[in-house]
């Protein structure tokens, strides 16, 4: 397993060796990660175990080895800690019977404030959500978007601390899905713990750029994508650099320090050199002085494949 | 990579947030539960059932007036024969399986589980619910046969006539409430827990209360019964006659009252502290 945790600042969420089976079938194998401040992702594919390692995050399922702890407690031993801690379910299960408005409040009223605040964050998180308009009607009758929104707010309305997210844009339009988006990123950057819970990359990446990926029930990695790309020696990170004079720079480049491969590759638009690293942050932290020093050209700069997506492909590949 | 560093836990236990007060939470999650119950469309067919003895007393003011069957007499037996081995169990049934189990079986449990609340005050809110709108509804087909049975005449409303009102109200709500535990705790426990909850109310329930001497003891149709007192009847009449078979055939033999209470109490308490250990055990599954 790589790294020792992800986030900016000390642990809200760790879990130390968590296992969790259901009869035969494993679902999480002696996972150990911690999660400070900020923005990240939980990345897996379908059946990964991404949902019941998340569950068990939230206090939701008990593990049957290994300990979960949120701000040092375990969660559902001492539930006072949910005060600042907020959830969203993947699943789309609400009380239909209720109206947004009504389902809102309880859940407020739930964290104990008192009738005047409840209603004060009831209007400003129906507003956010732009939800308003529909506060009065039946939760039944709201479209995937909408439920998907009423659960955000009801994860989002008592300004926890940490915040597990599970697919928490599922069915949402484009304009609800930037705005929400926009919102976690806002949150990460305020300081929030949120555990973001995707299969979806694309998702994932635009949020974050900390992730923690799973496969198999295990915890694969943990850290920047750049960080954990840089791990993955099967694989060198692909750079592109376009420049005037490719074949002296690609001359130059041949034997240098993290560099496993160049080569010169010709494009309609010109040519370019190809450059294979097996460490892409102690190549891009030498790259400058190199050009400088040796009156090299380089105009251009492009990382072919350290997005999450081929490192998501690369790690569960192995 | 940043590094993380753990948090000890001793060091935030002091700030540690405390959980909800359990009444409150229980009050509030029953306020809610009782509107999402009354809500439900089982609700109707199960009025409609509870007019049952609304239309046996209906039946009898409109077709047998000061035919000797007294109101007391009505009364005792609806309660007896229709309320405590029916009714009873039966709006228990709609009402108490789904109060927990439902909500875990479809997820939305998790909305109450990631609040600030024990799971203890969850399933006693979900619980006294279920047993307010069991009682109520039977109360209201109780309030009807009485409309009904005083039309005939105020006279009827005698000093034993009104405490055996108001005794019925109190076996029917502790019938409704030691039932609606039993089958809560049944419906927290069981995936599919219909089929199971019949066989006890329709099927143990029968067996036990019709085999002779103690055994009848071990169904709470036996102890709700045994709460009643039946006016005696003219042995001449066909309840009567029904009654005396019974008697002899079955032997149903009374314990003390208060023996009575108690093991429903005690059935109800029971039930309570095992539903609320099964959910405190419970985990999300959707």
């Amino acid at each position: 397993m790589m790294g020792a945790g992800v986030g900016r600042t000390e642990a809200r969420i760790s879990a130390d060796r968590v296992g969790k089976w259901f009869g035969e079938v494993i679902a999480v194998n002696n996972c150990t990660l911690s999660v400070g401040t900020g923005v990240v992702g939980l990345l897996g594919a379908n059946g990964a175990g991404k949902s019941t390692l998340f569950k068990m995050l939230a206090g939701l399922i008990e593990p049957s080895h290994g300990t979960v702890r949120v701000f040092g407690s375990k969660l559902r031993e001492d539930v006072g800690w949910f005060r600042r801690v907020g959830f969203c379910p993947e699943s789309d299960a609400l009380p239909d019977w209720m109206t947004g408005r009504e389902f809102l409040s309880l859940m407020l009223r739930l964290m104990g404030y008192d009738k005047t605040e409840v209603k004060r964050r009831t209007d400003h998180w129906l507003d956010r959500f732009d939800l308003t308009d529909a506060a009065g009607r039946r939760l039944g009758g709201y479209s995937k978007g909408m439920r998907q929104k009423i659960k955000l707010a009801q994860a989002l309305a008592h300004d926890p601390d940490v915040i597990f997210l599970d697919e928490p844009l599922n069915g949402m339009d484009p304009v609800s899905r930037k705005q929400s988006i926009d919102l976690v990123r806002e949150l990460g950057e305020a300081g929030r713990t949120i555990l973001v819970s995707s299969h979806i990359l694309p998702e994932v990446e635009s949020m974050t750029h900390q992730i923690i990926l799973i496969d198999r029930g295990k915890v694969l990695a943990e850290g920047s994508v750049a960080e954990i790309r840089d791990k993955i020696p099967e694989h060198p990170t692909t750079v592109a650099l376009v420049s005037a004079d490719c074949r002296g720079l690609a001359g130059f480049l041949i034997g240098r320090e993290h560099v496993v491969g160049v080569e010169v590759e010709n494009m309609p638009d010109g040519d370019r050199v190809i450059v294979r690293t097996d460490h892409a942050l102690g190549f891009y932290r030498a790259l400058p002085g190199w050009i400088l020093e040796n009156n090299l050209t380089v105009d251009e700069i492009l990382t072919l494949d350290d997005s999450l997506e081929a490192v998501f492909q690369y790690l569960t590949e192995r | 990579m940043n590094q993380t560093k753990a948090i000890n836990p001793s060091s935030v236990s002091a700030g540690q947030p405390a959980a909800q007060p359990s009444v409150g939470a229980i009050l509030w999650i029953a306020w809610f539960s009782v509107r999402e119950m009354a809500r439900r469309k089982r609700l109707i067919s199960l009025a409609l059932i509870n007019l049952l003895p609304v239309l046996v007393v209906g039946a009898i003011r409109i077709w047998f007036p000061g035919e000797g069957i007294t109101a007391q007499m009505q009364l005792a037996s609806l309660t007896y024969d229709t309320f405590i081995p029916f009714l009873i169990p039966i709006a228990a049934m709609a009402v108490g399986i789904p109060a927990i189990g439902e909500q875990v079986e479809d997820g939305t449990i998790v909305f109450m589980w990631t609040r600030p609340i024990k799971r203890r005050a969850i399933y006693l809110g979900r619980l006294f619910a279920a047993q307010i709108v069991s009682t109520v509804l039977m109360s209201g087909s109780l309030v009807l046969c009485f409309m009904i049975m005083v039309s005939e005449g105020t006279s009827i409303i005698t000093f034993d006539f009104l405490k055996l009102y108001l005794v019925t109200f109190m076996i029917i709500g502790l019938g409704a409430f030691t039932y609606s535990a039993l089958f809560a705790a049944m419906g927290t426990f069981f995936k599919k827990p219909v089929l199971p909850a019949i066989l006890l109310a329709f099927g143990w329930e029968n067996l036990v209360t019709n085999i002779p001497a103690r055994v009848q003891e071990l169904s709470l149709r036996f102890h709700l019964q045994n709460l009643i007192d039946r006016p005696p009847a003219a042995p001449n009449d066909l309840p009567g006659i029904l009654g005396a078979l019974l008697s002899t055939a079955f032997n149903r033999e009374p314990v003390p009252k208060i023996q009575s209470v108690v093991v429903l109490l005690a059935v109800m308490l029971i039930a309570t502290v095992v539903g609320i250990w099964l959910l405190r055990h419970k985990e999300i599954e959707k």
